[in-house]
């Protein structure tokens, strides 16, 4: 009788929930709240940076921090934290652009392995296995240098068809070509898990008393499969866009990724290497940059962990 | 055991035929030839005679078509000659630039490997045996720390702390043998690749441990604590730790890789970087081949060594 009025009383979602339990975690909501900036800085930091990304002032090269430049200029006289702004523009970009195709290609290849089973659901497996079967880092490397003339080839063919000026923009051929390399190795790994929750929650009985209670195909998989598929898939999303803006970081790092004189993270520590003994400034601003994000995914991702897991009770 | 062997075998190099043809594939249609590229990409040779362009193009056989080019370097890799290097180092057969650049690459990996579990397994233990008090909670956000920051961060970080802050040492560079001092602070980046999960493995897997009834009756009859520990509870907790260690190989190549840039060893982590810039398809070719090794390799090793370590789990 109680456990019936106490049910009526408090009958709260599996989000009301988790909200709940995210919102007691303070580390996790202090990520949230960095990440947030650094998107918020991605979408409108060109805007609010005191000097643009370019613009060289060649009477203050390799300044320390000054109040006119808070973080000190680079071997160009080019304002650091201005860079930095921009730098955040290209890591929001990959995070969501990467995290948006190879979560499509990811709900494409699982639901169809899934659903499908039998041979084509060994044979998708497959590819992905063999996909994972390379070092990560070096796929992106592979990838990339194998997309990089034939990108040029299009954007140089579009051009002559449409006299565009948009595709004379080598700046967003860096960006396509950095979003398709991550992508393509991101995919196996979120068709992976969806292949899984599809077959696990297909299983379950609330699913089963659902199918007999007579619920329709189309609304078992609304309300019932994809609500309770969602959560591992949050936590698997947030974790996909952190290390994405850490792959596009090493693969300008390494000089693959995004190419002067586009702002990149990557590049403004792999620029810093040669001169950090006489200019440290040039270092510890990327390098303190991309930990703090790092950090900011890291308890975001743990805080999502502990709030979305319905198994936990508390 | 002889038949699961040749089956995981088959099954790996059934893989591997996949994944050299579709990076022979990437780099012939997408990447261009590297005599070409030398070519486009250098001023200095802009104007070259395309004479030259052409016996260089015969030389290396770039002058065939794919499918000619590539049942060429697959049969000559049956034979055992990965072909010679076209761009990076003119025309030396990429097995002796391999032979001489991974051992550099291992002695760092293995160094790496126990200086991590060294570390890592007895932080691990002591963090559980002090569970929620402030040196598990010190190991746990500092392994949370050490997670989240990217091996090309740390690297430099560590210089600047190390080289200009405490003044300590001066900045390694090169490759002088393993027991050269300049070894040390590579290591020490690649090793913090593997560090937090090896931490975080045994701390859970001891905290499981503690409360299982065989440890109460070790108690219960009178052992002492060390004893508990010794006798009872690091068996079960290095089998979840090996597992790790043998899937966290890919942390220390993708380290090895920022590592070997950084600091300038000549390691195959290197040679991959160079070998993509200048489109070396031969040293490309055998870096994805050795990558590739790697990871089946370790992976093998969990899954022979799982049995060993647990007689509960048999080989499928």
């Amino acid at each position: 009788m109680d456990s019936f009025a106490l049910q009526r009383a408090e009958s709260r979602s599996l989000w009301q929930d988790a909200f709940r339990r995210f919102r007691r975690n303070g580390l996790a909501v202090a990520g949230l709240v960095v990440i947030a900036i650094f998107l918020l800085m991605g979408l409108i930091g060109p805007w609010i940076a005191p000097y643009d990304f370019l613009a060289q002032d060649l009477f203050n090269i390799l300044k320390p921090p000054t109040p006119e430049h808070w973080l000190g200029t680079d071997e160009l006289g080019r304002d650091i934290f201005s860079r930095l702004l921009y730098g955040a523009r290209t890591a929001a970009l990959v995070a969501f652009s990467t995290t948006a195709i190879s979560l499509a290609l990811g709900i494409l290849v699982g639901t169809w392995a899934g659903l499908q089973g039998g041979r084509v659901d060994q044979f998708l497996m497959w590819i992905s296995d063999q996909v994972q079967a390379v070092p990560g880092l070096l796929l992106v490397m592979l990838i990339n240098t194998a997309l990089r003339r034939p990108i040029i080839n299009w954007f140089d063919r579009l051009y002559e068809q449409t006299r565009n000026p948009f595709y004379l923009n080598t700046n967003w051929l860096d960006f396509v070509l950095v979003f398709s390399a991550l992508a393509l190795i991101a995919w196996p790994g979120f068709a992976r898990l969806i292949r899984g929750q599809v077959l696990s929650v297909s299983q379950e009985d609330y699913v089963l008393a659902a199918r007999a209670l007579g619920t329709t195909e189309m609304q078992v998989m609304l309300r019932h499969v994809v609500p309770n598929s969602l959560g591992p898939l949050v936590i698997a999303v947030t974790a996909n866009m952190g290390a994405a803006v850490v792959l596009e970081a090493g693969l300008s790092f390494l000089g693959l990724g995004v190419q002067p004189p586009n702002a990149s993270w990557g590049t403004m520590l792999s620029d810093s290497l040669r001169l950090w003994q006489s200019f440290p400034h040039l270092l510890i601003g990327p390098a303190a940059t991309i930990g703090f994000v790092q950090l900011a995914f890291v308890f975001l991702g743990d805080g999502l962990n502990d709030a979305l897991d319905p198994r936990r009770v508390t | 055991m002889a038949h699961y062997l040749l089956v995981r075998l088959l099954r790996w190099a059934s893989g591997l035929v996949l994944i050299v043809f579709v990076t022979y594939a990437m780099m012939f249609y997408g990447a261009g030839d590297p005599v070409k590229r030398m070519f486009i990409d250098s001023e200095e040779f802009a104007d070259a005679d395309p004479v030259i362009m052409q016996i260089l193009q015969e030389k290396y056989g770039l002058d065939q078509p794919f499918i000619v080019q590539f049942r060429n370097y697959v049969v000559n890799l049956a034979r055992g000659d990965w072909g010679n290097s076209i761009r990076l180092s003119v025309d030396r057969p990429v097995w002796e630039i391999v032979k001489f650049r991974l051992p550099i690459s291992m002695q760092l990996g293995f160094a790496a490997t126990i200086l991590a579990s060294l570390v890592g397994i007895p932080l691990g233990v002591l963090a559980a045996l002090k569970h929620n008090r402030w040196l598990d909670r010190l190991v746990v956000s500092s392994v949370t720390f050490v997670t989240a920051i990217p091996v090309f961060v740390t690297a430099p970080m560590l210089l600047f702390f190390l080289v200009l802050v405490v003044d300590v040492m001066d900045v390694p560079y090169g490759w002088n043998g393993i027991f050269h001092s300049d070894v040390i602070l590579p290591v020490v980046v690649i090793a913090l690749g593997p560090l937090p999960i090896i931490v975080r493995q045994a701390r859970s897997a001891v905290l499981e441990v503690m409360s299982q009834p065989f440890v109460r009756t070790a108690r219960a009859k009178g052992l002492s604590e060390r004893m508990v520990i010794a006798r009872h509870m690091l068996r079960p907790v290095m089998t979840p730790v090996v597992t790790t260690l043998g899937l966290q190989m890919i942390t220390l190549v993708n380290g090895a890789l920022f590592v070997e840039l950084v600091f300038n060893i000549p390691g195959v982590g290197l040679l991959t970087i160079e070998g993509i810039r200048t489109v070396d398809y031969p040293i490309i070719m055998a870096v994805t081949i050795i990558g590739t090794l790697i990871i089946f390799v370790s992976n093998l090793f969990v899954d022979l060594i799982y049995p060993l370590l647990d007689p509960r789990v048999r080989f499928s």
